[in-house]
């Protein structure tokens, strides 16, 4: 008999299941649904709408990327379906940014462009998610009230947009309660035919258009949304990365032990270990030499190479002797024969020349020359020359027919004489064939102990230079650099030029120039703003000045027991003179002198030059600022005529007076190295008022001229001789006392006595520096003609005109970028948020009429 | 919920395209037709789904039209790719007002970032080319292989009388639903109903003459899909990622100074030409050695790393493609069942 099916299903056994699926409704009875024959219709669905949290985030993270594994599986196998294969392009093109990113990375040589390739990708991504997140899902789920991006989970567990497939709207999903709901918010007036199927289509048509909205704008709104993002990132991320390079720059020096042990130079000692054993108790010659110098020096720079040079050929050239043994003779007889070759002799007649070794042995013994060893062989080469004289003499003796014996002769000159200046004959050279010394074992061990000191000093070198690097190299990124542009980027604040003004100074460094004066003139005409402007320049000065302290090394600073407070310097100074001395012991004293200096030299050894070269990197930034603090007080004096009168005095007419001022304001704003050292250039009247004493007049922090420029320039000129004129306008700008508003603002500072050290320095180095054509033109009658010049050019900084030049360039560069891009992605997302208005408009339908 | 058809009129209603004149579209199709996967073709398509990309679709889409679909909105994917990398481009070049030592420095920059967003585009859609073509060569299927879907619309006024549309598909874009039937053959054409499966069957080796060749085809053909689409991912991405890198090449300095687009002046446009193809070799090499400046060990052969990552990605993609494992084991005598015998089936 045949089993019938349904009959075992409506009898019921435990067994048998239609519907298998862990996803099964709890409340699913197949037999309660069979029963009830009269509504057969589809299985429920067991999607649902997804409703996230924030708390659900990483679990739905780790789903995710479950889901993306179990995708590839079974794309690998050829199984996956539609999803998982769209989901995997995703996931490609995520892969494909990243590469792109992970290549330009390896690329980049700064920290901040390195990580902005990543910023970039994820900037990117973030603003291409966040897009339709922020102004379309967000505005119409505010304005409308639903979810334009809800996402459901269908039976299978695939997430996907309910209003992702127009033609297909999973509405079940949606209960009755919720539609209504949603329709209540759209304004659907409740007593409508169908109203549920009048929101759904609102619903669909407010989604269609917001989806197309999306696709419409994302291209517009991804890269400027990133660009956008990058560009406000840009100065948290470079603070950021600023303190943690610093941090990890300080903790190079504190890990110092464990930090050298980084740079192993085990293998190049080695090398120089065999070098040596397998030369042991060979003769010392200039290959070997090269070799030894070669492996000491390697990864060093030339002054201490040239150094070890010079020490290691007095040390292993035995005093530059040679011995002569029965391999020199045979070169000499070579030499002698190669001589007489041009005179083309037969075999036996030159036998009769060339001195065989008995004879040469018993012409060295006669005159005492064979035994010892030499360094100079002329005696030698006289010896060999009379005996050749001599058989040359018995030679043509024997034959006196013989037309040889100019030519005999004129051949032995060649050989005895060189034509070069202090450069051995042929004959002579050759007894320096075989070098007396040897490779004892004593020049091994102090040849090893020389290399090994040298490659501890190298790795310490090496890590020192890496903390200056990091520090203060003239490279983008360091800690000075990121001072300086922090400093700047404050500065261009602190003095609120509008944009018109940065639009126009950009052009040329003249009129940069001219509104900076303007703007510092209108600082200064008030005590306030002026008195606020200091506090601030004060408070970045302090900030660079701490920050700066470590690698500027300020003498004394020696704690209790005397040791050295800076870590550098304390570092450099053990690592170097602890090298020195080993070298010394070695007898390697030119290379000790190199590493440490000695007098004179002192500045330009290894350990000089790791300990000035951040105090000159600092001492250039901070003059750049001071000078401009300088500007400011120098301004600040002028407008208010106080603080001036121990210069610009009674025995001064106010027409040269007003000149100095003019001369003083603008060279300090402008003035390069250049023209302080040819000390200043200004055509003024030769022959000026000399009635009127009175003291200048400002108004508004700018000099009421009365004399001052109502000559015509014809009638102008350079007057060379005024040394006294030039020393006011030095006076003027570093010389003369601070104002006392200054002094109050900086008296409490951690710079004053640096700022006032920097005027002095200014005052007496620039100020009383040799000119040839203006040999008087210096400060208290001191001729100072030996300063560096890259010292005098450290102390005069950048000129502020300069400065602002470049900070107006690039200031309005960013400007103008933002400009564009901010106000187009502003627009943009006006026009998005606007259109959400015109969304779902739709006809009302008639509402039903009651049924009487 | 159907919706009853209001403002029914009979007179203008078709479900024809062309079946008004002044309204004929360049082609038009009766019923889902199978294309021949040409470059005429494939172009024809290509500037059919742009054009419509930025036109019909999103003003349908605005209008929150009825008949909207999702192939409309998969098409319209096209505009934020355009407008994103003309932006893109835009952004990275908008330094005209510079000073020239700023306007230089930007514009390397930017001209590298420019020919990047071109030569992404432009590797991407070649590179799949690197799966599609081995695959059909050794397997005999065409996993592009397009065909135009006729779609049928609902009126949405009264002055709709075209009610059709024509959407370009291809066979295997659904891995879940491909449209076997169009792979069949019309047999009042002549064509044999089977030949497409013949012809892959036999190229697999599964024999001649069988008879239902579809049915041992189909399994094989779905895996070759699935593979080669998971394969044209991750290459074309690697590929294009590749492109950028290529992009980045300093040689190509020395192209940006002489580019130009304007071809109705020969000299300079064939001088331009002539440099873009030195300098991409020249990228090429650079990419690959690592530029001549770079002192980590790193920086030079991370260009090494990128070409052999993007080979060998295309590669393990390709060989899993052919590596079929759905092949139907060939009937043998030993396993048909002898009609003769008698069996009985528990």
């Amino acid at each position: 008999m045949r089993t019938n099916l349904i009959q075992s299903y409506l009898t019921g056994t435990s067994t048998a299941q239609q519907y298998n699926s862990d996803k099964a409704a709890k409340d699913f009875d197949v037999r309660k649904e069979l029963a009830n024959r009269t509504f057969i219709k589809p299985l429920p669905s067991n999607g649902k709408l997804l409703k996230p949290s924030l708390f659900d985030m990483p679990s739905v993270f780790f789903k995710d990327i479950k889901y993306d594994w179990n995708a590839f599986r079974h794309a690998v196998k050829g199984e996956a379906n539609d999803h998982e294969l769209g989901r995997l392009n995703d996931v490609a093109m995520k892969l494909g940014g990243l590469t792109i990113a992970s290549y330009l990375f390896t690329k980049k040589q700064t920290p901040m462009t390195k990580a902005f390739e990543f910023i970039g990708l994820c900037s990117f991504f973030g603003a291409m998610d966040l897009w339709p997140k922020l102004f379309l899902q967000l505005p119409a789920y505010l304005i409308h009230g639903f979810d334009i991006r809800q996402k459901y989970e269908d039976n299978y567990g695939r997430k996907k947009l309910v209003f992702q497939d127009h033609q297909f709207i999973p509405w079940d999903l949606y209960s009755d309660s919720e539609i209504n709901k949603i329709g209540d918010r759209l304004g659907v007036p409740k007593d409508i035919p169908n109203r549920r199927e009048f929101i759904q289509e609102k619903m669909r048509k407010i989604a269609l258009q917001n989806n197309t909205m999306w696709m419409l704008t994302a291209g517009f709104a991804t890269p400027i949304l990133s660009a956008l993002i990058c560009n406000r990132l840009e100065k948290p991320v470079s603070k950021y990365l600023d303190q943690r390079s610093n941090k990890k720059a300080d903790e190079i020096l504190v890990n110092f032990t464990q930090e050298i042990q980084k740079y192993d130079f085990s293998k190049n000692q080695q090398a120089l270990e065999t070098l040596l054993s397998e030369n042991s108790g060979k003769q010392i010659t200039p290959d070997l030499i090269d070799a030894i110098h070669a492996n000491i020096t390697d990864g060093w720079n030339p002054v201490i190479a040239t150094s070890v040079r010079q020490d290691l050929e007095q040390m292993l050239d035995g005093n530059g002797k040679y011995k002569i043994s029965d391999k020199t003779l045979e070169a000499v007889r070579d030499v002698v024969r190669d001589a007489f070759k041009s005179v083309k002799l037969s075999e036996e007649e030159l036998a009769k020349i060339v001195p065989d070794k008995d004879s040469i042995i018993n012409v060295f013994n006669s005159r005492n020359l064979l035994g010892a060893e030499a360094k100079e062989f002329s005696e030698h080469s006289k010896a060999i020359q009379d005996l050749i004289d001599e058989r040359i003499a018995k030679f043509i003796a024997d034959d006196p027919s013989s037309s040889t014996a100019k030519r005999l002769n004129f051949a032995v000159n060649q050989m005895v004489h060189n034509k070069q200046k202090s450069v051995g004959s042929a004959l002579t050279n050759v007894f320096k064939l075989e070098p007396a010394a040897v490779l004892t074992d004593q020049m091994q061990e102090n040849l090893k102990a020389i290399s090994s000191a040298m490659n501890n000093l190298k790795s310490k070198n090496i890590v020192l230079d890496r903390y200056l690097y990091v520090k203060a190299a003239q490279a983008p990124e360091t800690i000075l650099a990121n001072s300086w542009n922090n400093t700047t980027d404050a500065l261009l604040k602190v003095m609120k030029f509008t944009p018109e003004e940065i639009k126009q100074a950009r052009f040329d460094r003249e009129i940069a120039g001219e509104i900076l004066r303007n703007k510092m003139e209108s600082i200064v005409a008030n005590r306030e703003t002026y008195g606020n402007f200091v506090a601030e320049i004060e408070r970045l000065l302090s900030e660079l000045h701490s920050r700066s302290a470590v690698i500027e090394l300020q003498p004394n600073m020696k704690d209790n027991n005397g040791n050295d407070k800076n870590l550098f310097r304390s570092l450099v100074n053990s690592s170097c003179d602890e090298a020195a001395d080993s070298l010394r012991k070695a007898n390697m004293i030119n290379t000790a002198e190199s590493i440490v200096g000695f007098d004179e030299s002192a500045g330009t050894s290894l350990k000089g030059l790791l300990l000035n070269f951040g105090t000159d990197r600092v001492r250039g930034v901070k003059s750049s600022f001071y000078r401009i603090l300088d500007l400011a007080d120098l301004y600040y004096k002028v407008a208010h005529v106080e603080g001036l009168d121990g210069i610009l005095d009674g025995k001064m007419p106010r027409e040269v007076k007003e000149e100095a001022v003019e001369l003083a304001k603008q060279t300090i704003l402008d003035g390069h190295t250049s023209d302080f050292a040819v000390k200043f250039y200004q055509r003024r009247n030769l022959s000026p008022n000399m009635e009127d004493y009175s003291q200048i007049e400002s108004v508004n922090g700018k000099v009421k001229n009365k004399y001052f420029g109502t000559h015509e320039s014809t009638n102008l000129a350079e007057m060379a001789n005024d040394k006294n004129f030039f020393d006011k306008v030095m006076r003027l700008m570093f010389g003369s006392e601070l104002h006392s508003d200054t002094y109050d603002k900086l008296k409490s500072s951690a710079i004053l006595d640096d700022f006032k050290n920097y005027r002095a320095k200014v005052l007496h180095f620039i100020g009383s520096d040799y000119y040839f054509a203006k040999p008087n033109h210096v400060i208290n009658e001191t001729r100072l003609q030996n300063t560096p010049s890259e010292y005098k050019f450290a102390l005069m900084g950048c000129a502020p005109d300069e400065m602002f030049f470049n900070l107006f360039n690039q200031k309005f560069n960013s400007l103008k970028w933002f400009n564009v891009f901010g106000k187009l992605g502003a627009g943009l997302i006006g026009v998005t948020l606007l259109s959400q208005f015109f969304m779902g408009k739709m006809k009302k339908p008639e509402p039903s009429k009651e049924v009487k | 919920m159907i919706l009853p058809i209001r403002n029914f009129s009979e007179k203008n209603l078709t479900f024809k395209s062309d079946a008004k004149k002044g309204d004929v579209e360049e082609v038009s199709y009766d019923k889902d037709t199978l294309l021949e996967n040409t470059f005429t073709n494939r172009a024809r398509i290509s500037l059919d789904k742009f054009t419509k990309a930025f036109t019909i679709y999103p003003a349908k889409g605005l209008k929150g039209s009825k008949n909207s679909n999702f192939y409309e909105f998969l098409t319209m994917g096209t505009v934020p790719y355009v407008i994103g990398s003309i932006t893109l481009m835009s952004i990275f070049n908008s330094y005209k007002q510079y000073l020239p030592f700023s306007k230089a420095n930007a514009a390397k920059l930017g001209n590298k970032m420019a020919l990047g967003v071109v030569l992404y585009c432009a590797f991407k859609e070649l590179s799949k080319a690197l799966i599609t073509r081995p695959v059909k060569w050794k397997t005999g299927i065409d996993t592009e292989l397009p065909y135009a879907k006729v779609n049928y619309l609902l009126q949405e006024s009264p002055d709709d009388y075209n009610l059709t549309s024509i959407e370009y598909h291809k066979v295997g874009e659904s891995v879940d639903f491909p449209r076997w039937d169009q792979l069949y053959g019309d047999p009042k054409k002549g064509e044999k109903l089977n030949f497409r499966y013949d012809k892959i069957a036999e190229k697999n080796g599964l024999g001649k003459d069988l008879n239902d060749s579809d049915q041992e085809v189909k399994p094989m053909y779905k895996e070759v899909l699935v593979k080669s689409k998971l394969a044209k991912s991750f290459t074309s991405f690697m590929w294009a990622a590749t492109a950028v890198c290529l992009a980045f090449q300093k040689p190509w300095e020395s192209y940006f100074k002489v580019a130009t687009l304007k071809f109705w002046k020969p000299k300079e446009f064939g001088h331009s030409l002539k440099v873009l193809g030195k300098s991409f070799i020249e990228s090429v090499k650079e990419l690959y050695k690592g530029s001549p400046e770079s002192f980590s060990k790193l920086e030079r052969n991370s260009g090494k790393l990128l070409l052999g990552a993007s080979v060998l990605v295309t590669a393990l993609g390709l060989l899993n493609t052919l590596h079929i494992t759905k092949k139907p084991s060939k009937v043998t005598e030993a396993t048909v069942m002898d009609k003769n015998k008698e069996s009985v089936v528990s």
